[in-house]
Order: C-alpha cells, then structure tokens, then sequence
C-alpha cells in the first residue's frame, strides 16, 4: 500500500497543528466509527447486557447467567436448534455445490452472454418477502402450480403443512435466492485458473476430474472457504426469509434459533429470554468470523 | 478432426442446455408470479391451476393501487432507501480515503474490526435498538430505520469503495497536494470523480439492499403512516390470504424498480461486488 506524502510542515507549524496534521487519517475515519459504534457496537453490548438481566416493564434486575440456565434447560432451545443445524447445513452444503456447477457451466463458455446473467442474477434483485410469498404460492394445497404437479409423486401431501415438506421449501427457496451472488463468486475465482495450468495438467494425462480436484480447487480454495463461512454465517442467521416463507411452522417444523427469537421477544415479549438468545447466536458468528480472519489472513 | 469438432458441439450443446435448465428455474416463480398477477380472482382458486390467465385482467393490480400499498407504503420505502444509500456514502468515502491512502498505526486492525461487524447477527441489534428505540420514542420514525440501514450498509460500502480508491493512481493527487490543494479537497475534486462508476454501484447496491430490507422494517416501524412496501407485502398476506392474483401484483410492483436499476447497472454491480466480496 502506498502512502500519499503530507504536504511539507510549514516553518511555523506548532505542536499542536502538526499533531492534528498527523492524525488526519483517524479523522477521516471518525465519522463512520462513531456511527457504527453507536448502531452496531454499543447495541451488542446493551444486548449483552440485558441477557443477564430480567426486565419487567422496564426496570432491569440483575439475574446473572440465570436467563442462560432457563435457555439451555428449554426443551423449544434445543428443538430450534436442531432446526437451525438441518436448515443451515443443507443449505450450505446445496448452495455450494450447485454455485459450483452454475460457475462451471458459466466457465465453460469463452463469453458470457449477458441474456443468461441477467436471467441468472433475478432471484438476487427480489426481497426475502417477495421470494416468501411467491414460493407460497407455488406450492399452495390446492391451487399451488408445483404442489400440483408434484402431487402424484408425493400421495397429494400439502408440503406447506407437513414438517418435512416446509422445510424442503424454505430451504429451496433460500438456495434459489442465494444461488446467483454465490455462482458469481465462483466464476470470479475460476477465471483466475489459468489456461497454461489447465492444458499443462491435460498434456500429463490428468482427466476433467481430476483437473478439478487436484488444480483447479486448491487454486480457488480461498475463495471456497470464504464463501463457506459466509454461507454458514448466512444460513445460521436466517430469518425474514423462514417468517415470509412458512412463519416459522407449521407448528415448530422450521422454527430455527432466529425466529425462536423473534416469536419470544415481539410475539411473547420475553426479551430477558430473546437477548439470551441473540448473544447465544453473537458468539457462534464471532466464532465462525474468526475462523473467516484467519482465512484471510491467508489469502493476503 | 471430425471428431473433435462434434465433441465440441457437443459440449456445446451440453452446456448450454444446462444453462437453460438453470434460466428456466431461476426465472421460474417471478414469472409465474407475472402471469398470476393478470388472473381474474376466479383463476387463483381454480384447480388444477393454469401457467396463463384465462382472461387478462388488471384486477390485482387495481387492489394494489387502491390500497395503503401504493399510497402510503412503496413512498415509505423508496424515501428510506433513498436516504439511508445516501447518508451511508459520505461516511463510507471518508473512511474507505482514509484506509486506502494514509498508512497508520491500527489500520488493519480496524478493517479487520469493521469487516467482523458485518458478522454481527442483525436480529442481536435489533432487539437493542429496538428497546433503545422504544424509550427515545423513536419507533416508527424515520431516524430509526435511516441510522439502521445506513450503520448496516457502510462497513460493506468502505470496502468495495476502498477497493476502487485502491485502483487511481496516486500521482495527480500528488500534484495537487504540492500545488497546495488540501487532502480533502483532492478527495472530492479528482479521487471522488474518477472513483464515480463504483461509488454510484455501492449507492445503488444499498439502494436495492434497504428497498428489499424486511427484518429491521417489521421491527422498527409498526404504525401504518411509517411502515414499508415489505412489511406490507407480509400484511398482505394475512388480509388477501387467497387472492394471489393481488399478492403477486404487489410482488410485481416491489421488484419491478429495483430489477430495473439492476439490469441498467449490470456491469458495475459485478465488478463492485467482486471488489467487495474478495479483496478481504
């Protein structure tokens, strides 16, 4: 990184102009962190706070790690997370792969025509509600276009309101929403493998498959572990997408840790309860964004 | 030769009608959602349902426009959008200028700092700016939503505009520093214009991402007069439970502007969000 000069000190620059000189890059910087320290920092931390507290109608009495014995003792905890693991983990693991083969498909052609990314890149442009709403639609009981078409394959199930099958359906339409911006990361990485290596590894006789596994990801494997960590982190943190989807039912069938905490704290009002679970879900990300620094840190 | 040239075509062909596969499913549920839109109520709840209208109507269209949606909650949420992408700039230019020209002590660190906020679930917040919210009395204001959005927007803005900053050489500014030009001066007169292309992208990327925005909006803003087009779509869903025909117009009617600020500005959104998302 290079550094611009500061203009030359004039003679008479007093102590104190010089310092203020010296510390313009903090300067310009102040305006941002003050606001992210007011917006995103200081909210953690009242957050923080107030899952070691009960609160009643405002008044905060000091409960230590009390809200975390209920938490962890609750049998709705351990359900949402059982929902949190099924619902991030397929769709980490589907998001990664189809991104994969959309990026190699895409790779595949010496120019992308900008017909195929635009249609490609519609599912990025919509809202978590619009998508929840139209992939309501499509499986409705009776009137849904695809329950219908599927109803001979599955005895007529309304998937909407079996356990298994409104899981299937948030999980698909989160995977279709996030199947755009993750194939285009892909694609990025893959046009940085070379040609040369490509045709060098096919000259020693190494097939497709094998180009893949043994070139092509090892070069691309910064990109692949961000991506992985984002995904999780994304799929962990869900939310509007479950609410517009399915709302969490039927039932508790995708009632992940998110909506666990959203029902206890604006339908139930429990919010003692709701910031134990919201720092519970701070400290699994900053696990996970640690593991992510030091990806980068080895990518830089 | 011959052969090869087949395998090719072939390949070809492979290729692209996996491709097609891919469009089709990609484009699938907004189109029928199109077509839904210009059913007649009576098609909705018709079974088996048909891909085409039976009659083209503007029925579901009318609803939408006949309803708070229109009046009241799309303004809502092109106003938000529009300030927050706004207010979030300047913040974003000045630190993304300060990260990418000047080296000091603890810049890493807080890059890294800035880049682990992201990571910050938005539901922990929420629920604290909620609270705080509500003893200030500033639920279902705009002040809420435009500090939230704009807070939320700018660690992932410093980062694609640093990026671009990165990318101008370094020498004009030089000049005009030895020409006596103050540093923020030439920010604003030759980085900042030469960095416009990507600083517009990251404004309309936060102007799609606060249009879409559901979590925060449902939270922070429940009184008819503040709430967004959002919000209201999930509202929707409760008062038309069946009607999809006027479901998928309100559908239509919220991804229509930013679909099309999408397809007009393809080409930069690819690159800023390439910028953003990898040069961690």
């Amino acid at each position: 990184m290079a550094t611009l000069n500061p203009p030359a000190a004039g003679k008479r620059h007093s102590f104190w102009k010089t310092a203020w000189e010296k510390s313009f890059a903090y300067q310009l910087l102040f305006p941002a962190l003050l606001l992210l320290v007011m917006v995103q920092v200081y909210p953690t931390l009242y957050s923080i706070n107030l899952s070691l507290n009960q609160v009643k109608g405002g008044q905060f009495t000091w409960v230590g790690f009390n809200n975390y014995d209920r938490l962890f003792s609750s049998s709705d905890f351990i359900d949402s997370l059982q929902k949190t693991a099924t619902y991030a983990g397929s769709y980490l693991v589907l998001v990664v792969i189809l991104a994969m083969c959309v990026a190699l498909l895409l790779n595949q052609r010496a120019r992308l025509t900008p017909v195929y990314v635009t249609i490609l890149f519609v599912p990025w442009v919509l809202s978590e509600v619009v998508t929840g709403t139209m992939w309501r639609w499509l499986f409705q009981q009776d009137y849904g276009i695809v329950q219908v078409a599927l109803n001979p394959l599955i005895n007529n199930t309304s998937l909407l309101s079996n356990d298994v099958g409104a899981m299937v359906i948030v999980v698909a339409a989160a995977v279709w929403r996030s199947l755009p911006f993750t194939s285009l990361l892909f694609l990025g990485a893959l046009q940085t493998v070379s040609t040369e290596i490509k045709e060098a590894g096919a000259l020693d006789g190494a097939s497709a498959w094998q180009s893949f596994w043994r070139l092509t990801i090892p070069i691309i494997s910064p990109t692949l572990l961000v991506v992985i960590l984002m995904t999780s982190i994304g799929g962990i943190n869900a939310l509007g997408l479950i609410l517009a989807t399915t709302a969490g039912g039927p039932g508790t069938a995708t009632t992940t840790a998110s909506v666990l905490l959203y029902r206890e704290a604006w339908k139930y009002g429990d919010f003692g309860a709701a910031a134990t679970l919201a720092v519970f879900l701070f400290f699994i990300n900053m696990a996970l964004t640690l593991v992510y620094f030091r990806v980068v840190k080895v990518e830089a | 030769m011959i052969q090869f040239k087949n395998r090719k075509l072939f390949n070809s062909v492979v290729t692209n009608g996996l491709l097609i596969l891919i469009c089709f499913v990609m484009i699938y549920p907004p189109l029928y959602a199109l077509m839904t839109s210009f059913k007649p109520l009576g098609d909705v709840i018709t079974a088996p349902p048909t891909f085409f209208p039976s009659t083209w109507t503007l029925e579901g269209y009318e609803t939408v426009f006949n309803s708070d949606m229109f009046r009241v909650y799309l303004p809502n949420t092109a106003f938000n959008a529009f300030l927050s992408a706004l207010v979030a700039m300047p913040f974003a230019a000045l630190a993304g200028y300060s990260f990418s020209r000047y080296k000091f002590r603890g810049s890493k660190a807080l890059q890294l700092a800035i880049l682990g906020l992201m990571m910050i679930p938005g539901i922990t917040n929420l629920l604290a700016i909620y609270r705080i919210g509500s003893q200030l009395r500033l639920l279902n204001t705009n002040l809420i939503i435009i500090a939230w959005y704009a807070a939320g927007g700018v660690p992932y803005t410093i980062w694609i505009i640093k990026a671009f900053f990165d990318a101008i050489p370094h020498e004009m500014e030089e000049a005009a520093l030895m020409d006596g030009c103050s540093p923020l001066m030439s920010l604003w007169y030759i980085v900042i214009p030469l960095a416009m292309p990507g600083l517009f992208a990251s404004f309309l990327m936060n102007f799609i991402g606060f249009w879409n925005e559901f979590l925060a909006a449902v939270v922070l803003l429940s009184s008819n007069e503040a709430r967004t087009a959002t919000v209201g779509l999930y509202d929707f869903q409760s008062q038309y439970e069946i009607a999809y025909n006027v479901l998928t117009a309100a559908c239509i009617m919220i991804m229509l502007p930013v679909l099309i600020i999408f397809i007009i500005g393809r080409k930069t959104f690819f690159q800023a969000m390439l910028e953003g998302a990898l040069k961690g």
